[in-house]
């Protein structure tokens, strides 16, 4: 009897860990380098703890073309991080999978005018994501497809 | 024994978990804070990098850097100063008016247009608006030239009912390549004295234009078009030219639809920004609601350039403040008659020099508007 209990307590937890698991790696496809429909920017995406988070890479643009310095988050609103280089920039915050392709809860910044948006993703095939940048609630909003990039291996 | 083991073993795993999940949340706490990452990153290798997608293509962005932000929500307000209307009598058998010159009044009204994303995707953009615009004409003469002793049908009309304009529209981005668009506008409005009770659907005015063009850099697009457009008061068809840029500091720029609006913009900062330029505003206002029982075919063909200064400038996040204020020049204010709706179409006078059942000028005062903007990612 108390084998069984052992086996049936077993089997309970090993289901929830395997879902957490499967929960994590289906999440896990978010992690990569993608570029915004505009080719104005890279961004790679990567886990921190349980949350993603998305960083810019790479600029078309990547210099100031008046200071000549590499350009800094000039637009942000607060003074104190106008100095920070965007290159490295988090623009995508705290997004969580949230089952069914898409991640929730998260922000996007926006360096072009120094605004944070709400924002959803979802993934509509392994290599495309539906960003969506929003204020309030999800009408109002812009939609932005991102395509995965290769890195190619130096 | 053993059972009290295995609920040692449990109580010994829940609390493993706790502290997992506790210190995970610390760890993302600690990754939200900071805005960029601090670890050396050798940013090069994402020089070189193709799609994972074979077959994905890159598609050019409707807007270029450093534009005014697109209004979604837009509400306000809009005066014009004292001026005078000088209103010519009907012609033929509608001559029993009088007509009317040296009247003094002021135009106001309350202005709303919303412009709401339904598909933005890489490959093509769709919005749909709506937009209402009223303006209520208030006469300021005293005695016997008072707004009670008005003989003239139209200004009876114009005092009592004033004119509004409502309307639907669309605007769809369809991006060919990296560099090249096509840009169409549609709308159709409703524009007339009516009140509560709406005039039947076949006063509608129908408005396109549509554009090809390129975008060459991330901070100049331009493209040429051709236009169906009342906004010269009457039917036109009529070659657009479609131009913005923003220079490399990002403190000038312009914006530009000749010819109904052409601005220079100079931004002080993104949320700042002051424009110089004019827009052309017009369309054609059917004079419906029985004044003096006359017929419902007459139609206001009213057109006029503001010149003018802009600001506009963030409130709180997205919420937008415009100011503007400049000079009302009137360009058209005279009267057809649309026998059975039947549209003139004068080509600037090329195709018909038909005559105006009514030719009417008014002075050009100063005028401002306000508006309360809820602007789009």
């Amino acid at each position: 009897m108390k084998k069984i209990l052992f086996i049936a307590f077993a089997a309970f937890f090993g289901t929830i860990l395997s879902s957490f698991v499967n929960q994590d790696a289906a999440g896990d496809r978010l992690i990569g380098v993608w570029e915004p429909s505009n080719g104005r920017a890279r961004v790679k995406v990567e886990k921190i703890g349980a949350k993603y988070y998305g960083k810019i890479v790479w600029l078309k643009e990547a210099v100031d073309p008046v200071t000549k310095q590499p350009k800094t988050d000039k637009n942000n609103p607060d003074p104190n991080l106008q100095n920070v280089p965007l290159k490295g920039y988090r623009m995508l915050k705290d997004f969580v999978y949230a089952g069914k392709d898409e991640w929730t809860e998260g922000t996007i910044y926006d360096p072009l005018n120094g605004s944070t948006y709400s924002c959803t993703i979802k993934m509509t095939d392994k290599n495309s994501l539906e960003i969506r940048g929003y204020i309030g609630v999800s009408a109002l909003g812009r939609t932005d497809i991102w395509k995965r990039l290769e890195v190619k291996k130096k | 024994m053993k059972l009290l083991k295995l609920h040692k073993q449990a109580a010994l795993a829940a609390c493993f978990a706790f502290a997992l999940t506790t210190s995970v949340k610390a760890q993302t706490d600690t990754a939200t804070s900071p805005e960029t990452t601090t670890e050396d990153e050798d940013f090069s290798m994402y020089d070189e990098v193709g799609f994972a997608d074979k077959g994905a293509k890159r598609y050019c962005s409707p807007k270029i850097e450093g534009l005014s932000p697109a209004k979604l929500i837009s509400i306000g307000f809009d005066f014009q100063g004292p001026y005078q209307l000088n209103l010519d009598t009907f012609n033929n058998n509608m001559n029993e008016g009088f007509p009317e010159n040296g009247k003094t009044a002021t135009t106001s009204g309350a202005r709303f247009a919303c412009n709401i994303p339904v598909i933005s995707k890489t490959s093509l953009v769709w919005q749909m608006g709506a937009n209402y615009w009223e303006s209520g004409y208030n006469g300021m003469d005293k005695g016997p030239l008072a707004v009670g002793y008005v003989e003239n049908p139209m200004l009876k009309s114009l005092y009592a009912n004033g004119l509004r304009t409502m309307g639907i529209n669309t605007t769809v981005f369809k991006p060919l390549n990296d560099k090249k668009f096509l840009l169409f506008q549609g709308s159709a409005d409703m524009s007339g004295d009516y009140n509560w009770n709406l005039m039947p659907a076949k006063y509608m005015k129908y408005s396109a234009a549509l554009i090809y063009g390129k975008r060459p850099s991330e901070r100049k697009q331009w493209g040429v078009g051709l236009a169906r457009t009342y906004r010269a008061g009457e039917l036109n068809y009529i070659p657009i030219i479609f131009f913005n840029h923003t220079d490399a500091a990002n403190k000038w720029g312009s914006e530009v639809l000749f010819p109904a609006r052409a601005h220079v913009r100079r931004t002080i900062n993104s949320r700042n920004m002051l424009f110089a330029g004019y827009e052309l505003e017009g369309q054609s206002y059917r004079l419906y609601r029985d004044v003096d029982h006359r017929d419902k075919d007459l139609e206001i063909r009213r057109a006029e350039i503001r010149l003018r200064a802009v600001y506009e400038f963030s409130l709180k996040d997205f919420i937008w403040m415009s100011v503007q204020a400049g000079y009302r020049i009137n360009y058209r204010y005279d009267v057809d008659r649309l026998t059975n709706g039947k549209e003139i179409y004068r080509a600037f006078g090329l195709l018909s020099d038909e005559p105006y059942v009514m030719t009417n000028t008014l002075t050009n005062p100063f005028y401002f508007n306000v508006s309360l903007n809820l602007v789009s990612p």
